[in-house]
């Protein structure tokens, strides 16, 4: 039985430290309630980009671990961005796929090549240091810890349900560019 | 007449830019990053500039990554720009085509001031890029214009003045400004 994304969310949460997170799509709505006001910054307004954000932000803060909350649609989207990403070789990211086979957003249809997709053999292919596939939530709570801390870049694929709410259910939250501005200012704290 | 650019007069400005940028965000913010680079070129290798590119890779002050797409470049340089980065997109006409809506919805919606350096590839050395016989040409600038997007000429040696200018003003506008390489750099 695939994982509910919101407990996948509660879970990253309680283990993250000061991790930057970037969510994208349906991990969004969720995201905001569960970790308001906090080091994140939504790909919203480009949508496939949200690996490659967190590539940017892992790059310029390697001190800080970054999490990219990705989707098998986005993903699919900026595919290359696994070869950009293996070949810069960010020991400080983490890229977690909330795989359902579907563009949940705009209504469910099916993602070329739905769940048999694998992620975890591209992202290998690519040049990442490691990558699997996690399919329960316990094994997810265990290997959180090695997950946060392990050297990336490292993908991992987790076979999840659909969200609650999405973009379009709930269109709440701000605009990038103020979510951006609000992290930028955190990590460089003008004067 | 336009003439080529030396790499190395691109790459020395491209420094200078950088350091300043870094000079001005250290003096307006506690935690700057630390890096030993002054900044980053993403690059999504273009024909036009490609000695610049050669040159790069013996470069230790500039941080240079290949990116699969002008996409990802454009989402990068959001990344790098929360965490403090200088940088500097390094793209040809074509790749400009191929990512204005991300360039839209990352560097004008979402506001992320982005520099972008686009090569004119094919650019006939007796024309003006409007007039070229080539549509990748002659749409550069009309579809900068449509988009709201500053740019500029690199027509000659003259105008590098023009690289720090147009990064400037990105950050002043947060959002996208440009310019054009005129011919091939050498």
């Amino acid at each position: 039985m695939a994982m509910k994304p919101e407990e996948v969310l509660r879970a990253i949460a309680a283990a993250r430290g000061d991790a930057i997170c970037v969510p994208t799509m349906t991990t969004a709505p969720a995201w905001r309630t569960i970790a308001p006001d906090d080091f994140s910054v939504t790909c919203v307004g480009f949508m496939g980009g949200a690996s490659s954000l967190g590539l940017g932000l892992a790059l310029a803060r390697p001190d800080r671990r970054v999490l990219v909350f990705d989707g098998d649609g986005s993903l699919l989207m900026q595919l290359g961005s696994l070869a950009t990403i293996a070949g810069a070789a960010p020991r400080n990211l983490t890229h977690l796929v909330f795989k359902n086979g579907v563009y949940h957003t705009s209504g469910s249809q099916e993602t070329p090549g739905g769940l048999g997709v694998d992620y975890v053999l591209m992202a290998k292919g690519a040049g990442y240091r490691n990558a699997y596939a996690i399919r329960d939530l316990d094994e997810l709570k265990r290997r959180l810890p090695a997950m946060l801390s392990e050297e990336g870049p490292v993908l991992v694929e987790l076979y999840t349900g659909l969200a609650e709410k999405t973009p379009m259910t709930d269109r709440g939250g701000r605009p990038f560019h103020e979510q951006a501005e609000k992290l930028r200012v955190k990590l460089v704290r003008p004067r | 007449m336009p003439e080529s650019i030396p790499a190395s007069l691109i790459i020395d400005t491209l420094k200078d830019t950088f350091r300043e940028a870094r000079a001005a965000l250290a003096a307006e913010v506690q935690e700057p990053p630390r890096h030993q680079h002054l900044g980053w070129v993403l690059s999504v290798p273009d024909t036009h500039q490609k000695s610049v590119l050669a040159a790069l890779d013996k470069e230790q002050a500039l941080r240079v990554l290949t990116c699969a797409t002008e996409d990802e470049a454009n989402a990068v340089a959001a990344g790098l720009w929360i965490g403090g980065e200088p940088c500097a997109l390094m793209i040809q006409h074509a790749g400009l085509y191929a990512s204005v809506n991300t360039l839209r919805g990352v560097a004008m919606d979402g506001r992320v001031p982005i520099f972008y350096m686009i090569g004119l590839l094919s650019r006939e050395r007796d024309k003006d890029p409007r007039e070229s016989r080539h549509s990748m040409v002659r749409y550069a600038e009309p579809l900068l214009d449509t988009f709201g997007v500053p740019h500029a000429r690199l027509e000659g040696p003259d105008d590098v003045h023009l690289i720090p200018e147009y990064y400037r003003l990105a950050q002043k506008r947060r959002g996208p400004a440009a310019v054009l390489v005129g011919l091939e750099t050498i």
